[in-house]
Formats: structure tokens, C-alpha cells, sequence
């Protein structure tokens, strides 16, 4: 990979199954339901909101994916490279992506606490109800993927924009 | 109970999708029992009340026993109550649920990956991330527990 090939860099790991081919059923009903979520959703606030929960998720594999979806969509290196701190860049970003990575935090770290009233509300201000459903539920697809991702060890830096459709 | 601030509805199709998931999930982990106390696990750690009023009555109509449902919050201290398989699926489960802390532990892998086929282990992790899904959509809806209405 290009990223090792010349700099010393740690040798690759090897992903610990196969899921995709060990469930195939499951990997099928993954990607209709991802369809279903994304629906009717802004795509460069869903790549910004998968971006964010993988980070959380440390999911390399997932980061390696939406991060050059991304840009294959036109979004900056800019503010990819600040949405890891995206409360201290507000003005890198709309009022309504604001709203969307905040909800995003919330709904993936659910084990400290519950969805606080002044998170969702700001997003329900931000969205009308139809979008703030698939919002939500784009969120929680990710943190699926995620959790796919990060058990089965996915190899990261493999992927090429398109490579699946 | 809920502020009534929060009246999105789970669209049909993401709640058909996510149904038809767990479904594959469930069939293929072969193990209806132990999915039930995998549900409950993840519900109790993403303090989803929706989904642990579900399958808590799930998991007692299926002839789990209230001793074990009662213990399966505290599954390590709780001696032989639960086989090393169920522990081995608990512990998957406690480490794929709090990913913010940390990644799946070698250990905690491995000794799942003593107790299940690959096939199984595939059908398992598929289970608690479906059930993640399920505590994420209801916990951020507040989802009151025997609630009906929640989808579109």
C-alpha cells in the first residue's frame, strides 16, 4: 500500500473474519438499510456526519472510505481536517451541519448519557422532520458500519471512491 | 415522561430494513436465547428503556429465567450463572457497544472466537450492532417503553 511502501511504517494488519462473507444476508440487508437512512438527506452533511462517527468509533477502515468519499464530492481538506474539533471551527461550517455533528456526538456516545434536550432541539430546528428522521437515522447506521468495522479489524486504505456501486 | 419535543417518526423503510437485518442477524446466530440476553446487555449500557421493557418480556416469554435476567447487568461476578459461551457473547457485546472507549479487545475476540463459528461470530456481532441501531433510533426519540407509534 502506498502508504507503507517506503517509510518504515508498522506492517498492515490482517482483518480478524470476513463478515461480509460469513453473513451475506446480513451485508445485503447493511446496505439497503444504509439506502433506506440516507434518503432524501443532504450527501455532503451525511458524508460530514459518517466522518464524525467514525471518528468516535475509531474506525479506521470507515474514516479510509467517507474521508475520500468526501472529497471525490468536492468537500475540502479544510474541513475534513477540522471536524475533529468542530467546536473550536464553527465558521468552517453551516449552522446546519453544526447542529447535525452535534446530534451525531450525542447519538454516539449513548453510553454517558441520553440525547439532551438542547442538542435535538437545536437539530429539529435546523431540519424539518422528514430530513431529521434520516439524519438520525444515517447516525445510526454509521455507528452500525462502525461497529462492523472496528470488530472485524477492517484494513483501511484500500479503498478507491466508487469502488462498490 | 417524554418532553414531547420529539415526534420524528422512524421511517418505514429504515424500520423494515433494520427489522429484516435482525432478522438475517438472529437466523444466522441460531441461538435465540442468547440474542435475547445480548439485547438486553447492549439496551442496559445504551440505557435504551424501549428496547429493555422489549426484551426483557422477550427474553422471559422465550423461558429465561428472572434470576439470570435480573444478574446479566453484573454477568462477571455472577459465578456459573451464565455458560462461558454467554459470558464470551457478553463480553463481545459490553466491547462492540462502548467503542467510543477503546477498540475490541484481542481477548475479548479471541475467546468468542473459541465458543462460535466464524459463521456465528459474524451473526452475533451483526446482532448487537443491530441492537445498537435499535437503542440509537429509540433512546434519541425517547421512546417511551409499550410505546406503538413510533414509526412511519
Amino acid at each position: 500500500m502506498t502508504t507503507n511502501e517506503s517509510k518504515n511504517h508498522a506492517p498492515e494488519h490482517t482483518p480478524r473474519l470476513q463478515w461480509a462473507k460469513a453473513a451475506p444476508e446480513v451485508y445485503k440487508a447493511m446496505i439497503k438499510l444504509s439506502a433506506a437512512a440516507e434518503q432524501g438527506l443532504d450527501p455532503t452533511i451525511a458524508e460530514l456526519v459518517k466522518i464524525r462517527a467514525s471518528q468516535l468509533n475509531h474506525c479506521a477502515l470507515c474514516l479510509d472510505m467517507h474521508t475520500k468519499d468526501a472529497l471525490a464530492a468536492g468537500e475540502t481538506v479544510e474541513r475534513i481536517i477540522q471536524l475533529n474539533a468542530w467546536e473550536e471551527s464553527r465558521h468552517f461550517y453551516t449552522e446546519k451541519e453544526l447542529a447535525a455533528l452535534e446530534l451525531t456526538e450525542a447519538i454516539t456516545v449513548l453510553t454517558e448519557g441520553f440525547v439532551p434536550d438542547a442538542v435535538y432541539a437545536k437539530a429539529a430546528e435546523q431540519f424539518e422532520e422528514a430530513e431529521l428522521a434520516h439524519l438520525i437515522a444515517a447516525i445510526t447506521v454509521i455507528n452500525a458500519w462502525n461497529r462492523f468495522g472496528v470488530t472485524t479489524r477492517g484494513v483501511p486504505g484500500h479503498y478507491t471512491p466508487g469502488m462498490y456501486k | 415522561m417524554s418532553s414531547g419535543a420529539r415526534e420524528f417518526q422512524v421511517p418505514e423503510p429504515v424500520y423494515l430494513s433494520l427489522a429484516g437485518l435482525g432478522a438475517a442477524a438472529k437466523r444466522g446466530l441460531g441461538d435465540p436465547a442468547l440474542a435475547e440476553l445480548v439485547m438486553v446487555r447492549a439496551s442496559q449500557l445504551n440505557h435504551c428503556a424501549f428496547c429493555l421493557d422489549m426484551h426483557l418480556t422477550a427474553a422471559r416469554k422465550g423461558g429465561e429465567s428472572q434470576e439470570r435476567l435480573d444478574l446479566v447487568a453484573a454477568w462477571e461476578e455472577s459465578g456459573d450463572t451464565f455458560t462461558g459461551r454467554e459470558r464470551a457473547a457478553l463480553a463481545l457485546t459490553e466491547a462492540v457497544t462502548v467503542l467510543t472507549e477503546g477498540f475490541v479487545p484481542d481477548e475479548v475476540y479471541g475467546r468468542a472466537a473459541e465458543h462460535f463459528t466464524e459463521t456465528q461470530l459474524a451473526h452475533l456481532i451483526a446482532a448487537i450492532a443491530v441492537i445498537n441501531s435499535w437503542n440509537r433510533l429509540m433512546v434519541t426519540r425517547r421512546t417511551a417503553p409499550g410505546e406503538t407509534e413510533w414509526h412511519s
